[in-house]
């Protein structure tokens, strides 16, 4: 081990400059908690979280898919399409005399499978007929688009049990004043007594399937066949790997991680909608792209995406508590994307 | 993103080339042919011309010199917008941010004509002032994104994606947080809605303003003919089909496209070259805008999931255009927005539901690839 000070000088700065998103977050939360007394607590910190619940998903669902050196424009409109399955057969369920829990379980559940077939067609597009990402996930956009505007017909779902609403707003864990503990149920206090509650729901259901494709992309097989994929497609298939079965499998996780966020948006509003995730699509390769991934693919990681879409939840709920209009949301997230990748081309080997 | 495409291509013909798209295949005498061969090239004008013909049958009022004039009318824009993108998408990038730019135009013209109307200065200063702020305004976002592909080396999806919200961001600042900006002197909308000629069958001939007995109520006696939005989406179009093809300026565009290495070995400054594409991009939009604004009389903003931008995509690539640069021409994209606009208009009077209309789109783009990945040769 050579160290000499020189070498020891350039290495701190280029470890700060492949960390900026580190410093950046630790100011952006600074700059907040200077201008909003109420910005620095354990309750702002869960409503970031329960907030950017939908960020963090997509951004997962882009992750896979830019990995492969893809891209997946469809997640907005697939989340808007799985927000109005998710309601609609919820409702039904519940129609049909299922209890409102029962009802719930068996419409996400259902939700989920269905919310496959979005990116089975556009794996299937890329991998076997070889149409450009960007064009087979702008038409998968489009059909979810028709499809869940034919099942609303410009009216959102309404009537879902309130069971849904209890679920998506509430909390895992409350602290009663009294310091008794109860699950899921907010204890009936005295007024002026504050209930502390612990971990959203969506946030506990959102990080569940995260970690879950955290390890499976980090730790097995197929996750390094994917980076094999993004980093030379030609190596991939000279070595061996099934490329386009993979392919496949990176566009389902894509559409599973969307109708994720549309579950857990049918949840929070109680009301499914074609739009719901329109203006979504930004955030979510902004996510990846902050969090260091390369758009030529081979690179990026989970975590480094959750930091990259806190940084967008950050801004988005700390810009609401400081009183500022929500435009100014859309033109940092845009400017802090495009400096990400300046940033990243003067520190490159961020993602090492 | 344009080289990863070309990448991933390569590799997969070669694998596909067993099962997957018959290249040719069963097919392929009939695509010897000269027919065959107009056919597959032209597949889009084909299908445009056959939807025209079924949508007569199926709606009452679809084939009507009317019908025809409100599809031009109202596409304006898209007409324009995809013009724009044409241009990128031939030098092998993307400019996402086209259609914030449009909606940005749209809304900045009218809050400055609201606001230099009320302090009561002259009509037509007005009317010049709001049109030059526009315009001005929207070279902006091109020179940005010219500026970060070429200097900073920032991929044009993302340089372009950024200034997307960018837009987007200061469009929702001056709209008040979209409210469409109302105030523009309503004399705009009669340049923006008027036709070149009215024809009253028994009386008289006027150009550009209808005959003064004839009121809103009873304008469908007369016949009115080419609408003003009509010349100006020809003057965009001819104009850059005539850059795009006669000059050396398109010349260089299209060897960018087809080679960045080769391009810059020539000798063609590329980074100047595509400053100068984004810009006009980013300015044929605002045109656009800017005569949304016209038609409308209100600044309106780009909803959000409005897509125009993707919509823009989507006419070039349908009209020919090859997302990995290189290929791709004006009269086609014009075709490309004509489907896109007669799949939409045919629909609605059809009766059925326009909801349709998206998931046509996406069948057609997927369709437009297959078949130019399916006969290389002959593009």
């Amino acid at each position: 081990m050579s160290t000499d000070t020189v070498n020891q000088k350039s290495s701190l700065q280029e470890r700060l400059g492949r960390n900026w998103i580190g410093i950046f977050i630790f100011l952006l939360v600074l700059i907040f908690s200077l201008s909003a007394r109420a910005f620095f607590s354990v309750d702002t910190a869960q409503l970031i979280f329960f907030n950017g619940t939908e960020v963090f998903l997509l951004g997962i669902a882009e992750l896979f898919v830019i990995i492969t050196g893809g891209i997946d424009l469809s997640v907005g409109f697939v989340m808007g399409f799985s927000t109005v399955v998710a309601s609609k057969l919820i409702v039904m369920f519940a129609g049909l005399g299922l209890p409102p829990l029962a009802s719930i379980l068996a419409g996400s559940v259902a939700t989920m499978v269905i919310g496959l077939l979005p990116g089975l067609v556009n794996g299937w597009l890329v991998a076997y007929l070889r149409v450009p990402a960007f064009i087979a996930t702008f038409s998968m956009l489009g059909v979810t688009h028709g499809i869940s505007e034919l099942m609303t017909q410009g009216i959102p779902t309404k009537n879902l049990p309130s069971l849904a609403g209890m679920i998506g707003n509430g909390s895992f864990l409350y602290r009663a004043p009294n310091g008794a503990l109860s699950f899921f149920a907010r204890p009936q206090v005295a007024r002026g007594q504050t209930v502390i509650a612990i971990l959203p729901n969506m946030v506990v259901f959102a990080f569940f399937f995260i970690l879950i494709f955290a390890f499976i992309l980090g730790r097995m097989k197929f996750g390094r066949h994917l980076y094999a994929i993004g980093g030379n497609i030609d190596a991939a298939i000279r070595s061996g790997i099934n490329v386009k079965r993979d392919l496949i499998k990176a566009y389902v996780i894509s559409s599973l991680f969307a109708s994720l966020a549309g579950i857990s948006y049918v949840m929070k509003y109680i009301t499914g909608k074609p739009d719901a995730g329109a203006n979504m699509l930004l955030e979510a390769i902004a996510a990846v792209v902050i969090g260091g991934a390369s758009m030529a693919g081979g690179s990026g990681t989970v975590g480094r995406t959750i930091l990259g879409a806190l940084v967008i939840a950050i801004l988005e709920t700390g810009l609401r508590i400081i009183g500022m209009q929500t435009f100014m949301t859309y033109i940092l997230v845009g400017a802090i994307l495009i400096l990400a990748v300046i940033i990243d081309q003067i520190f490159p080997n961020r993602n090492r | 993103m344009a080289d990863q495409g070309r990448q991933a291509a390569r590799p997969a013909r070669s694998l596909a080339s067993k099962g997957g798209v018959a290249s040719g295949g069963a097919a392929g005498g009939f695509f010897q042919t000269p027919f065959g061969r107009f056919s597959a090239r032209n597949w889009a004008l084909i299908f445009l011309i056959l939807m025209i013909v079924i949508f007569s049958f199926a709606g009452p009022g679809f084939f009507d010199i009317a019908n025809f004039q409100n599809i031009i009318h109202l596409n304006t824009g898209t007409f324009l917008l995809a013009a724009a993108e044409t241009l990128v998408v031939i030098t092998g990038g993307i400019d996402l941010s086209i259609g914030y730019v449009y909606g940005l135009a749209s809304v900045l013209g009218a809050k400055v004509m609201q606001i230099l109307g009320a302090g009561g200065m002259a009509l037509p200063a007005v009317i010049a002032l709001g049109m030059l702020a526009a315009l001005l305004v929207s070279i902006l976002p091109g020179l940005g994104n010219g500026f970060l592909i070429t200097r900073f080396k920032v991929p044009p999806f993302i340089a372009t994606m950024g200034m997307w919200g960018i837009c987007n961001g200061v469009t929702l600042f001056l709209s008040d947080g979209f409210m469409p900006v109302m105030g523009a002197p309503s004399q705009i909308n009669d340049i923006g809605n008027s036709y070149f000629l009215y024809i009253d069958p028994s009386k008289s001939i006027r150009f550009f303003s209808k005959p003064p007995y004839i009121t809103l109520t009873n304008i469908r006696n007369i016949l009115r003919l080419v609408p003003n939005s009509l010349f100006l989406t020809l003057l965009v179009l001819l104009i850059l089909g005539f850059v795009m093809s006669r000059t050396r300026f398109g010349r260089h565009t299209y060897a960018i496209g087809g080679s960045m290495d080769a391009a810059v070995r020539a000798g063609i400054n590329v980074d100047r070259h595509l400053v100068m594409i984004y810009v006009i991009s980013s300015f044929v939009s605002g045109v656009a805008g800017l005569f949304n604004l016209f038609q409308t009389g209100i600044g309106n903003y780009t909803p959000s999931g409005a897509n125009y931008e993707l919509m823009a995509v989507a006419a070039v690539v349908i009209g020919g255009a090859s997302l990995t640069g290189g290929k791709g021409r004006i009269l086609g994209t014009a075709v490309g927005v004509l489907v896109l606009a007669v799949l939409e208009n045919g629909l609605q009077i059809a009766g059925i539901s326009a909801f349709y209309r998206y998931i046509g789109v996406g069948v057609l783009l997927t369709i437009a690839v297959i078949i130019d990945r399916a006969f290389p040769d002959l593009f």
